[in-house]
């Protein structure tokens, strides 16, 4: 590993891991936050429970299976607001001209935003997709699957965000619609794939990340399949090199901005 | 070398204005009116190495956009920059490990974390290994007296020790410029005396270049030997500490003032109102640009 | 009075600005309803058979209604806002001026809402007429009926989250309490009525303020009856007149413990 990585990577870390040591200042709140978010997560089982009793079966999955998808989503966007929340605010850090003190930074502007903050009950959300996976259809290889697509999830859902809030750099109205999308990534994921056809589908797979991030996962998770798996990375792959590219244009305009809402 | 080279720099602001009620409002959705402000206009300096320069003006003067453009966060519409002979513009990131930068009204620090954590941070951003950051901490711990407070949270501090450890947290990689934006804003005199030791005994000992912004009169006196004045977003003056009070007691001894009126804090104040005369559309007082 | 007055047109006159952001914050609606259109396609298939009483159609606008309490309402200023005054210590210069600290910040929420929840209203109303279809036997005096009850609901709705707010008095974060109001009110009243629940629970259900905020209105929109609306603005009445008790009580020992702590 070069050492211009390895110096970028110890930065990140060494930024998460005092994200979380703030968070920990006040020990009641920190673990409240976590415990309330697993319960806050947990009574959307109730939505299933209701829906499952009026069909034994819904877009073609049972319970267990439907809990996959809710376990994978919220592991996947809890990872996602541990190491990079910040990138779900990009546009306000954008418009109110906060990007200033990273700039003067010999570091990736990009990482060294997007890791600079924690959100603490983003643990109850990781902890909670674990715990639904163990509870509900645990099996060793079924586990490190999960773990593995946690985290291209969680880039998935990161790079997403990064492209869409680096829209701010453009235009300052796109703050609403870029969260609005990103929030409908999380919204579709905790329903199966099975009940959209046709248009919302192609939107799924193509539009929106949902189905790299989640719908496939669970796919290569209930039936292995390497080809499927290898997509997925792939995508993961893409996906985070765009977000940069896009982000990196969106900042030498940042740079030569005129605007002055931005610069005060 | 010079430290700093600064030619014909400009850059221009646009501002939204809304007319007053609800009728302007409703305008605004629909028709909304962009002002032009020019924050810098055509401002060349040099500064050379191991320099404490003053870099004063009113409110809204374009100071800290200069700052921004020097440093890489702005780009300039017009002109060149060179800061140690490297080009913001194009080597912002080689640039950053060779200058640091404390805003007085900004905290770059981990309020919740102590001195001795957040000075680890700063290391490693700068690529310094953790052996050589002990030895580098102790260092900067002896000459600027944070013994006493290292292992202390940082929201515990009071302000003047927050404002050090902002100082020297910026220090931490020897950089070769430090661009200090109002560093004792809000301090009491004793903590601003010892802010202004600390920023001399860098430079003396350091031998860092200091390119200082300040309302204070009382810091421009007691550290810089040099003042630029800009307002409206142009240089007004840029001369020695020296040159300028001597030339005012000459001019006021003609109008037969005592010589103990004549302070830095007056002449800066006349300078800054013949100024506003000149240019009565000059930007409203209160927006820092 | 008066004063609210000018602090509510102040806050519709800011929010005017906004007006296409928060048409644009539509997308998000949009996009649960076009799931929920999926999924309750889903659930009826072809049958065309009741569920719990509601045909497809009314309970696909029992969703969008409730969902456009939920966004129209969907403000800061109660939840954010205010916890932030107390945990920063801003309050104490607020207590201090010439009007209620509670009831500003209530009048605020309402100038807001009163620009979001109309957009959400037309939006949606569009919306639901291209996708879903027109309600049968819906008739145009049970909107004007409906009325107070929205009004009611969204206010009491107001009530109870600046309740849960002013909790920041006493624990450094209220927002895990805040999380737990919503997520009952979206799974209990929201994302489907009252009705689908097991018949045993449906009274308890009935005694939480879910029924009076999301519940009543979308109810009496998409199946009015006379005993329902009689029952739902009794309950209303009950729920504002406990909301507003347990907010004052909540705010006087809050600020009394101020008084002693110094902030």
């Amino acid at each position: 590993m070069s050492t211009v990585v390895k110096n970028q990577l110890r930065v990140c870390l060494l930024s998460v891991k005092y994200n979380i040591m703030r968070a920990m200042v006040n020990r009641v709140a920190f673990l409240m936050n976590i415990l309330f978010m697993i319960l806050n997560n947990a009574s959307f089982i109730i939505q299933w429970l209701i829906l499952l009793g009026l069909k034994p079966e819904i877009g073609g999955y049972t319970l267990r299976e439907i809990m996959l998808f809710w376990g994978l989503a919220a592991s996947s966007y809890g990872l996602a607001n541990i190491f990079f929340a910040r990138a779900f605010s990009l546009p306000n850090l954008i418009i109110s001209g906060k990007l200033d003190s990273f700039l003067v930074q010999p570091k990736s502007v990009l990482l060294s935003v997007i890791t600079s903050a924690t959100a603490s009950s983003a643990i109850g959300d990781f902890l909670y997709g674990l715990a639904i996976i163990c509870a509900f259809c645990f099996s060793v290889q079924r586990l490190l699957l999960f773990l593995l697509f946690a985290v291209t999830g969680a880039v998935i859902i990161t790079a997403f965000a990064v492209l869409m809030g680096s829209l701010s750099f453009w235009f300052v109205k796109a703050e609403v619609f870029g969260s609005n999308m990103v929030n409908s990534t999380i919204n579709f994921s905790t329903y199966p794939d099975g009940i959209f056809d046709g248009a919302a589908r192609f939107l799924l797979y193509q539009v929106i990340p949902v189905g790299m991030a989640i719908y496939r996962p669970v796919h290569v998770m209930i039936s292995f399949d390497l080809t499927e798996l290898l997509m997925v990375l792939g995508y993961a792959v893409l996906l985070s090199a765009a977000a940069a590219f896009l982000f990196y244009r969106g900042l030498r305009r940042y740079s030569s901005s005129n605007l002055m809402e931005a610069r005060i | 070398m010079n430290a700093i080279e600064a030619r014909d720099l400009s850059k221009t602001f646009r501002v939204k204005q809304k007319e007053k009620g609800m009728a302007g409002s409703l305008k605004a959705v629909f028709r909304p009116k962009l002002q032009e402000i020019r924050a810098v206009d055509q401002i060349s300096f040099s500064v050379e190495e191991g320099e404490m320069l003053a870099f004063i003006g009113p409110n809204g003067a374009g100071k800290s956009t200069t700052i921004k453009m020097l440093t890489g966060i702005l780009f300039p519409d017009e002109g060149q920059v060179e800061v140690l002979g490297i080009d913001p513009v194009k080597n912002r990131r080689k640039l950053a490990y060779e200058i640091g930068t404390v805003f007085g009204q900004k905290e770059q620090l981990w309020t919740h974390l102590t001195p001795y954590d957040n000075f680890r941070f700063f290391g490693a951003i700068y690529d310094i290994p953790n052996s050589d950051i002990e030895t580098r901490i102790r260092e900067l711990a002896d000459t600027f007296d944070l013994g006493s407070f290292l292992n202390t949270p940082v929201r515990n501090l009071s302000l003047g020790q927050r404002i050090r450890c902002e100082i020297t947290a910026s220090l931490i990689h020897k950089p070769r410029v430090l661009f200090l934006d109002e560093p004792t804003i809000g301090l009491d005199p004793v903590v601003k005396e010892s802010i202004r030791e600390l920023i001399m005994r860098m430079n003396t000992e350091l031998h860092t270049t200091v390119f200082l912004t300040s309302h204070d009169v009382g810091d421009i006196e007691k550290l810089c030997r040099r003042i630029i004045i800009v307002n409206g977003g142009r240089i007004v003056l840029d001369d020695s500490m020296e040159h300028l009070k001597s030339h005012y007691l000459h001019r006021k001894h003609k109008e037969n003032a005592q010589p103990s009126e004549v302070t830095l804090e007056s002449i800066i104040t006349e300078i800054y109102k013949a100024q506003s005369l000149q240019h009565p559309e000059a930007p409203e007082p209160g927006m820092e640009v | 009075m008066r004063k609210y007055m000018v602090v509510y047109r102040s806050v519709v006159m800011e929010h005017l600005q906004y007006g296409a952001q928060i048409a644009v914050g539509f997308i998000s609606y949009f996009i649960i309803i076009f799931i929920q259109i999926y999924l309750w396609n889903y659930m009826y298939g072809e049958s065309g058979a009741l569920i719990a009483g509601y045909t497809k159609q009314q309970m696909i606008w029992y969703v969008m209604i409730t969902e456009i309490i939920w966004f129209g309402t969907r403000t800061t200023t109660v939840t954010k806002q205010a916890a932030g005054d107390i945990k920063n210590g801003n309050i104490a210069y607020m207590i201090n001026k010439p009007y209620h600290y509670a009831l500003y910040i209530l009048t605020k929420y309402t100038g807001e809402w009163s620009i979001r929840l109309p957009i959400y209203a037309a939006l949606a109303g569009c919306m639901g007429m291209l996708m879903v279809g027109g309600l049968s036997g819906f008739r145009p005096a049970a909107l004007i009926a409906a009325l107070p009850v929205m009004i009611l609901g969204v206010t009491i709705n107001g009530v109870f989250k600046l309740s849960i707010s002013l909790i920041s008095f006493w624990t450094e974060d209220s927002n895990p309490f805040q999380w737990l109001y919503d997520k009952l009110l979206l799974v209990i009243g929201t994302i489907f009525p009252l009705e689908v629940f097991p018949v045993p629970l449906q009274p308890l259900f009935k005694m939480t303020p879910i029924y009076t905020v999301c519940y009543g209105p979308a109810k009496l929109l998409v199946d009015f009856s006379r005993e329902k609306y009689i029952e739902i603005l009794l309950a209303q009445a009950l729920y504002l007149a406990c909301g507003l008790g347990v907010l004052f009580l909540l705010y006087n020992r809050g600020v009394k413990k101020l008084y002693v702590n110094g902030g």
